[in-house]
């Protein structure tokens, strides 16, 4: 089950950062079936990532509640590549906040872009699971740094307004 | 951002817990900051002064956000403004990334995170000509071909021009900069051991490796992996904290005017925390086979897809 949420990324994605999510079909089903085993799929992403108004797929009855309507949802987004602008078409269908089928048209066609499936000679990439915090010995995290209180206020302004 | 403080402490080598590090809290530029040094050597109180002068005085010279910055001073039209001696290394280092990354780092993205909305005033919605739309590169104002600067001499400040309404914002490496000018006030207070925590961009001191949470982008109870590291910078970055509507964040590309996509988060480790703040923004932007050809620093990156990317040499490890 362990795809359950690495798929969740790409819910958030969506949510958060527009449509760019999947090119390289890792998203579209258990393609990347990781043995971690850490099966924490009951936990919902973090309000903050969920927080934003969603792409075009519910930009229109953004709550900014960090939970989604079940249904499917379809959307276009596109990207400039350094080969130019590249549209993708995307179909979530959304069950009790988790994805339970995603499909991507087209899938990553486009091996020159500079920043996507960059299959370095020395480098390592896979397909990554979150751990708690608490269970990983760890006296500090870095992430996601500087969220001033003003701008987390005027987020919520925004959240209150879209309701 | 913290781990549980309650989290047990590292036993020492008799098996007795050792006494719990010496913390020094405090805001500064709008984040949480903490100082952490041995239990035996805390921050004696002219040292806290010192540092919070440091840090006062860098926010009043560089934030876009305050009316009395010497940025907003150019921004409203200052034909020239003078920076003290510490804004040149910062310059240099946006030079080279500028340069490294054609252009994807640039301190005059800031005019069009305004327009987005992430303004002084956070606005957070894209004005009407916030409308993404890419800019034709020949009228666009570039670090490189609209701020002219002037040293009388390296230990100077720098005088600098730039055409009314160039807005500067030091977003990308700003933060780390300030982390290392923080790290020298503790030296020339004669620490040598110190962690300097900016809201998860810090910089180590210390014979004592430091275990550093990576944390998941989408969900801030979790960590994606772990940094152990002595002695260097981590720096974090991800798109998902500060994004406000309509798939707008503060990441931007210049270039093209609008938000990066793709990737979701980085972390970069390396000897300055200025650079590692730095290259963890151009990561957004540029491979890092192209940054490594400028910068040594060692790397994860993640995708809006559950992937996660990390160079050989990384200290710590990815949970699969």
């Amino acid at each position: 089950m362990m795809t359950t949420r690495q798929k969740k990324i790409g819910l958030s994605a969506l949510a958060g950062v527009s449509l760019s999510v999947a090119l390289a079909g890792c998203a579209t089903d258990a393609t990347a079936e990781s043995g971690s085993g850490s099966a924490d799929t009951d936990s919902t992403p973090a309000a903050s990532a969920a927080a934003t108004p969603s792409s075009t797929a519910a930009a229109d009855d953004s709550t900014g509640s960090s939970t989604y309507q079940d249904g499917t949802y379809e959307a276009t987004g596109s990207y400039t590549s350094p080969n130019g602008q590249e549209e993708i078409d995307v179909s979530l269908t959304l069950a009790g906040d988790v994805i339970t089928a995603v499909t991507v048209t087209p899938e990553a066609t486009n091996p020159n872009s500079v920043n996507y499936q960059t299959q370095f000679a020395d480098g390592i990439s896979e397909v990554v699971v979150g751990k708690d915090v608490d269970e990983i010995d760890v006296s500090r995290v870095a992430g996601s740094s500087l969220t001033s209180g003003g701008f987390n206020e005027a987020v919520e302004t925004i959240k209150s307004d879209a309701a | 951002m913290l781990a549980d403080p309650s989290a047990p402490v590292d036993p020492s080598a008799d098996g007795a817990l050792a006494p719990r590090p010496s913390r020094f809290d405090f805001e500064a530029i709008g984040t949480h900051w903490q100082i952490e040094t041995p239990h035996s050597q805390p921050l004696g109180p002219a040292t806290r002064a010192a540092v919070l002068e440091r840090v006062e005085a860098f926010d009043r010279d560089y934030s876009r956000f305050r009316p009395d910055s010497l940025v907003t001073a150019l921004a409203r039209g200052a034909a020239e403004v003078d920076f003290p001696a510490d804004a040149e290394p910062l310059f240099e280092l946006y030079d080279r990334l500028h340069a490294a990354t054609e252009g994807a780092v640039d301190p005059l993205v800031g005019a069009r995170l305004e327009q987005l909305g992430y303004d002084a005033e956070y606005t957070l919605r894209a004005s009407p000509a916030g409308e993404p739309s890419v800019p034709d590169a020949r009228d666009r104002p570039t670090w490189p071909t609209t701020v002219t600067r002037t040293s009388a001499s390296p230990r100077s400040g720098v005088s600098v021009s730039a055409p009314a309404g160039t807005v500067i914002d030091l977003g990308a490496a700003g933060k780390g900069y300030l982390v290392d000018l923080v790290a020298s006030v503790l030296r020339d207070a004669g620490h040598t051991e110190y962690v300097v925590d900016g809201s998860g961009d810090l910089a180590h001191s210390g014979s004592t490796p430091v275990r550093v949470g990576l944390e998941h982008p989408l969900d801030p109870s979790k960590a994606i992996g772990v940094a152990e590291f002595a002695g260097l910078s981590l720096c974090a970055s991800a798109s998902n904290r500060r994004a406000w509507g309509g798939g707008l964040h503060h990441i931007v590309d210049p270039r093209t005017g609008s938000p990066a996509r793709e990737v979701i988060a980085t972390w970069v480790i390396a000897s300055s925390t200025a650079l590692a703040d730095g290259l963890a923004t151009a990561l957004f932007f540029t491979g890092a086979h192209q940054l490594a050809k400028t910068f040594h620093f060692s790397y994860v990156r993640m995708y809006a897809d559950g992937r996660a990317e990390r160079s050989r040499d990384f200290p710590g490890e990815l949970f699969a």
